[in-house]
């Protein structure tokens, strides 16, 4: 069994190759082509079997992270998308929630007005319309969905999207008139705003659906695409694509739900922290991987991945109804620019010199202080040893931009530097409480994993900001997304809106629906020929107080439900209630709003890290200056170059010291111990 | 430039002063139970120091709640005064006086005490518009017959709902027993309150962190870094007097003249960095109808927010910390006894639209000194209250009914949408006919009543309720009489309506302010939301622009040819047509 996982980034494609039984990884990087992401997939895939020494017909399954759906919906670049929607609603995507999203603006603009996912124009309206609880209170006008259909082929769309109110509790509508359309329009995505998430509030809804409509059938054009390009290589090995909800799916899956994809790249990153962290016994994890312009950062609570909750996720502005991970992205990474602004406040991002012109110290052109040129003033990052030497900084330019910005601001430039990454680190650290701290998790019980390029750089100051005493940096902090692709497991979600309040619901119905649930989710493993001892069914719910508007997450048991099964759902949502808002109202009527099922097929995967078992003396390559605050004053240190992949394993040493690989520089700061575990991660802890 | 605290020790205080508002405003939002605070979204969340100078504000709250906060200490710290009595640790004050800083009686105020070292050190504030507040009538909006502030509700002067920790019982049970569908308004109220020692809890730590003298060093900075900010907005404006008169409907069915289309007038003085707004001009006050505004905590919030939005665009400037600091640039005068400054206990429950109305107003004055920064006229707001009894259980629901902007340089104005001092948001559909004997029957853009302008100004809504029982509704609403003007040969935009159709099959035209009014299983109330004014000659819009609106219904082919010169024929520009009657071939 030969598995590879490919992730595509918006610069680099970052691949590996696994054999699952001997354990043997190989990585490689190559550079992305936006035009046509299969292309370097391709040629890396070419490459890596190269260095592997196999031919690309023995990898048996290819595991995929894509960006072209979340693209799509950055650059508003998808299908001529339409709509069908109840007579006296043709605007409901227009009018969205009629709030702004700036407060102070005038000039702003509404993304859902000023990029519409779908014009007034292919906006139809027809006759049917449901009541709450699903019951028609005028029959659908099949004849008005057939005209319009027909005049929607004219106008020359390329996807329909069928959006009736209640339809979350009733589809029947939805589905007869997708019936209709798909026999006018066979060529032409169609999709039912039910199909794609069956909650209630319409605007989400249809958003959400009108959003997967639009990516719809570019999405599938390069799922297809790349599919037949593997067959040339002479792969016969199955594709899975990995979705925002941080599971797999096949590429049918994916062509009835493309929007299942929108953060299909993110997600990889945050999977494989999650399978490092897991691997080093760490289940409560923050993980931290900064690139070039931002930072994504996602919490592991007891071994699982966070999701964020139905009202908070969005994507170029526009809201998203479907289960994701929740990841939390901010403005700052190493090219982010340091500044004065107008009212002569310090500033680090969310504006980035991104590759080019890049840092100064990249030889570019860059001509603005970044963090990057911030940690070379420091001497945190080595000029002639960056990227294993493949690249040398330029440090007087460094030098020259941090010393400018340090005159206007009246400090030294190594004052100045500090202080560049201290503001960045504050950013991330606020960050990561607005996810922690603010839901009632004490980050100081986590570990931070710090990743991709700038993670290891700053990873343990940023702990230290928020009194976390653990850091790990995993072996390949570069390309630790396309690691998380070989850790995951085929998942789909199914729900339903129950609307069922404690006291007054019939434990029979809600019975009914996970049952419905399961079934649905298992004809699709059947189709997928996922053996059934290898399927598992996670049953969920979404909870509040009755007058509420906002749920919470709880696991219900699995089993027939009964009023003990369901008396622990209760107290679970009380608990956490208490734990995520410091509240709870005892005595108030519960409300089950959704139920859910969290389907996962078993595959094969990455089982365990390659082990690492390197002794002896580590390598050190040179040392040099370099300046840290201790107890509140700078404080400059000799401090060692020391190859990473020569620490030996579980020897403790003391910081400063920089850690140097191909893919990053990790950084200890004085007052850390740190030391490589049996699976090669740097592991790092401090005295608090 | 002096600073007190180092600057990147400044930035990281302030990151973390915002993150606590934010984390408050999150929470609040999520336990609260009415629609009104977790759907619409109106409420605010703030830090203020000792004597009420706010320190951050909540992103998500709506301005016209988080604005008013620094009013709603000034007046717990001087109701205290006057009885000689002190804030201690344990304390939580709720206020609502609108004659004390409060905006109006329904946005309930909770107030926290920190301590630092035995000291008052600030304040952690909520505050959030309540569903029903005890007034004549159900509901918290459309009393818009209210005849003094007794008539309004329950009035709270610093009244501490816990005292030293202890929670005062006999004023939670005067609030059960005088409010209806208590149990939703108190929970709204607890839910604030514990959004509000949240707050204190976090700045409680960040005081013990770093200390009162950096802390307070540090916000003194931002102060008057957002000071200089404004000012340095304020000095790039010409020097000079900017002034602009706008019409409000007042009670367009009352026989007394004086009680109708009202006039709003604001004087704008501009000196080096300095701004001083004058309403003289401005009707006298409405002794006994309640459309009269608090000067502090209503027609200050107008006023600041207009400049600011216009002067510091968040679009353009970016995310400027919003607190006392931008508003010392500016004073503000109302002649005393004006509807912009009444004297107590003239009734304000209803200022809602009056206000909005002296920000449309500011910002009409302003436009010829940053016509790029601005819009055509708004379109203002109205706010419906429902209310009945289903299976003998009281219910309240309400809705505010978006406006629209007017055109703006290079760009249309936005549609359907809370405008100015208002950002609330909808109720879903969906929502409402789940939990409420309503149904909504269409919500829409209007159709081909646009402001014309090289950019149209925005197009209202109509939105549609269906009573399935027999119930009631009141409506606070304003905008139909006057239309939002047009600026540099715009057309003026369209007023609003709001019909009645009764299931006996009547059809009326109501008023924009109606009492309490029963209505029958069946009867349809629906709101046609204005439009805003457009910008600069229709005859210069692009005509693909205006091929495009044609397409998309909003306009008619005769429209366009009418209102922009453009001659649409078989789906397109019929460009040599329309050069012709532009006058161009």
């Amino acid at each position: 069994m030969i598995a590879l996982g490919v992730d595509v980034g918006g610069t680099f494609t970052d691949l590996i190759l696994a054999d699952l039984a001997k354990g043997a990884v190989t990585i490689h990087k190559v550079p992305s082509t936006p035009a046509n992401p299969a292309e370097g997939v391709i040629a890396g895939i070419q490459g890596i079997c190269e260095i592997a020494g196999i031919v690309p017909e023995a990898i048996t399954a290819v595991f995929h992270g894509t960006t072209v759906g979340t693209n799509a919906m950055l650059v508003h670049d998808g299908a001529i998308t339409s709509m069908i929607t109840n007579k006296g609603f043709r605007d409901v995507l227009h009018i969205g929630r009629h709030q702004r999203p700036q407060h102070y603006s005038i000039m702003q603009d509404l993304p859902w007005q000023n990029r519409p996912l779908i014009h007034r124009r292919f906006r139809k309206t027809v006759e049917g319309r449901l009541d709450a609880q699903g019951a028609e209170l005028v029959p659908l006008d099949e004849e008005a969905v057939a005209q319009a259909a027909r005049e929607l082929g004219e106008a020359g769309v390329e996807a329909v999207l069928i959006g009736f109110l209640f339809s979350y509790v009733n589809p029947a509508h939805e589905r007869r008139a997708a019936e209709i359309v798909r026999e006018i329009l066979p060529d032409v995505f169609v999709t039912t705003s039910a199909d794609v998430s069956p909650q209630f509030r319409e605007f989400e809804r249809f958003t959400t659906a009108a959003m997967s409509a639009f990516i719809g059938p570019k999405v599938r054009r390069y799922i297809s695409n790349l599919s037949g390009e593997l067959a040339k290589l002479g792969i016969t090995g199955e594709l899975r694509v990995m979705t925002s909800s941080g599971g797999l799916a096949t590429p049918e899956m994916i062509a009835e739900r493309p929007a299942s994809t929108l953060l299909s790249g993110l997600v990889a990153g945050v999977r494989g922290g999650e399978w490092v962290g897991q691997h080093a016994g760490i289940d409560k994890l923050v993980t931290l991987d900064i690139g070039g312009t931002s930072a994504d950062i996602g919490i592991i609570r007891d071994g699982r991945l966070t999701e964020s909750d139905a009202r908070s996720a969005q994507i170029a502005g526009f809201p998203v109804m479907l289960p994701m991970i929740d990841i939390h992205t901010i403005g700052a990474g190493g090219g982010s620019i340091a500044y004065l602004d107008q009212g002569k406040a310090f500033r680090v991002g969310p504006q980035s010199a991104g590759a080019v012109p890049g840092p100064a110290a990249y030889r570019r052109g860059g001509t603005v202080p970044t963090v990057t040129d911030a940690n070379v003033v420091l001497g945190r990052l080595v000029p002639e040893r960056f990227l294993g030497g493949r690249m040398s900084l330029d440090a007087e330019a460094s030098a020259r931009v941090i010393g400018e910005l340090a005159e206007k601001l009246g400090r030294t430039p190594e004052e100045t530097a500090e202080g560049v990454l201290t503001v960045l680190n504050s950013n991330m650290a606020n960050a990561i409480r607005s996810r922690t701290v603010q839901k009632g998790i004490d980050p100081r019980e986590f570990t931070l994993s710090g990743f991709g390029g700038g993670g290891p750089l700053q990873a343990a100051e940023t702990a230290a900001m928020l009194g976390m005493t653990s850091v790990l940096i995993p072996p390949h902090p570069g390309i630790t997304s396309a690691v998380g692709l070989l850790t995951a497991d085929l998942e789909y979600h199914a729900l339903r809106t129950a609307f069922a309040v404690k006291g007054e619901l019939e434990i029979s119905r809600l019975q009914a629906l996970y049952d419905d649930m399961e079934a649905e989710l298992g004809a699709i493993f059947e189709r997928d020929k996922v053996p059934a001892d290898r399927v598992r069914m996670l049953r969920q719910a979404d909870l509040r107080y009755v007058g509420q508007g906002y749920e919470l997450k709880i696991d219900v048991p699995d089993g027939p439900l009964s009023e003990e099964s369901l008396e622990t759902v209760w107290r679970a949502f009380h608990d956490r209630h208490r734990a995520e808002y410091g509240h709870a109202f005892e005595s108030s009527p519960i409300e089950i709003v959704t139920v859910k099922v969290r389907g996962l097929g078993l595959v094969d995967k990455l089982s365990e890290p390659p082990v690492y078992a390197v002794s002896g003396e580590p390598t050190q390559v040179g040392s040099g200056r370099c300046v840290f605050r201790v107890d509140g004053n700078l404080q400059a240190f000799e401090t060692p170059h020391i190859e990473r992949t020569t620490l030996p394993v579980d020897v403790k040493y003391s910081g400063p010291a920089i850690l140097l690989q191909t893919d990053t520089t990790t950084v200890v700061p004085p007052g850390w111990i740190y030391w490589a575990d049996r699976y090669g991660n740097v592991r790092m802890t401090r005295d608090n | 430039m002096q600073t007190r605290v180092d600057p990147i020790l400044a930035a990281v205080i302030h990151g973390a002063l915002e993150n606590i508002a934010v984390e408050m405003g999150h929470k609040l939002m999520r336990m609260s139970y009415s629609s009104i605070i977790r759907e619409s979204e109106d409420f605010g969340t703030a830090l203020t120091d000792a004597t009420g100078r706010q320190l951050c504000e909540c992103t998500m709250s709506t301005p016209l709640q988080s604005g008013p906060i620094p009013g709603y200490i000034a007046g717990i710290l001087g109701e205290l005064e006057k009885r000689g009595d002190k804030v201690q640790p344990g304390d939580v004050f709720m206020h609502n006086d609108p004659y004390g800083g409060a905006s109006h009686g329904p946005d309930v105020g909770f107030a926290v005490p920190i301590f630092h070292k035995g000291e008052l050190a600030g304040f952690s504030v909520t505050t959030a518009h309540h569903l029903d507040i005890g007034a004549l009538t159900p509901g918290s909006c459309g009393i818009v017959d209210a005849v003094d502030t007794y008539a309004e509700g329950l009035q709270f002067k610093a009244i501490r709902v816990y005292d030293a920790g202890r929670k005062v019982e006999p004023v939670w049970q005067i609030l059960r027993s005088n409010i209806r569908i208590a149990d939703l308004v108190v929970g709204d109220m607890e839910a604030q309150i514990a959004a509000a020692r949240i707050g204190a809890e976090r700045y409680s730590a960040l005081l013990e962190q770093y200390g009162l003298e950096t802390v307070t060093g540090a916000y003194e900075d931002l102060l008057d870094y957002s000071e200089r900010l404004m000012r340095d907005a304020i000095s790039r404006i010409p020097d000079g007097r900017y002034n602009a008169r706008t019409f409000i409907d007042g009670y367009l069915d009352d026989p007394d003249p004086a009680l109708k289309e009202l006039p709003i007038e604001v004087t704008l003085t501009v000196s080096g960095s300095d701004i001083h707004v004058d309403l003289t001009g401005t009707a006298p006050q409405t002794t006994n109808k309640p459309i009269n505004m608090p000067l502090v905590g209503t027609v200050d919030c107008a006023v600041w927010l207009t400049l600011r939005s216009i002067l510091l665009d968040s679009d353009v400037y970016g995310n400027i910390p919003q607190n006392s600091g931008l508003t010392r640039p500016i004073t503000i005068h109302a002649p005393k006894g004006c509807l912009a400054n009444p004297i107590f206990p003239a009734p304000v429950i209803a200022r809602f639209c009056s206000g909005n109305a002296v920000a449309d107003t500011v910002m009409k004055a302003i436009a010829p000194a940053v016509p790029k920064q601005v819009s055509a006229g708004i379109g203002n707001l109205r706010v419906m209250a429902f209310s009945g009894a289903s299976g003998g259980k009281p219910w309240v629901h309400m809705e505010i009914m978006e406006g629209a902007y007017g055109g703006r340089a290079g760009k249309d104005g936005m549609d359907a949408v809370d405008t100015l001092y208002a950002n609330t948001r909808n109720n879903p559909i969906e929502d409402i006919e789940s939990h409420l004997p309503l149904r909504v029957l269409q919500y829409e853009l209007r159709e081909d009543v646009a402001g014309a302008g090289t950019w149209r100004g925005g197009i209202g809504s109509i939105r549609s309720f269906e009573l399935l029982e027999d119930g009631a509704v009141s409506v606070e609403g304003d905008g139909q009489r006057f239309r939002p003007w047009g600026f540099l040969d715009g057309k003026d935009g369209s007023p609003a309506k709001v019909e009645l159709a009764r299931a006996s099959g009547d059809v009326v035209n109501l008023p924009s302010k109606i009492p309490y009014r029963q209505l029958a299983k069946g009867d349809c109330i629906t709101a046609y939301g204005p439009c805003g004014g457009g910008y600069g000659d229709p005859t210069k819009r692009d005509p693909k622009l205006v091929l495009d609106d044609v397409l998309d219904e909003l306009i008619t082919p005769e429209t366009a040819q009418s209102d922009y010169a453009v001659v649409i024929a078989g789906g397109a520009v019929d460009e040599a047509a329309t050069r012709r009657l532009r006058g161009e071939a």
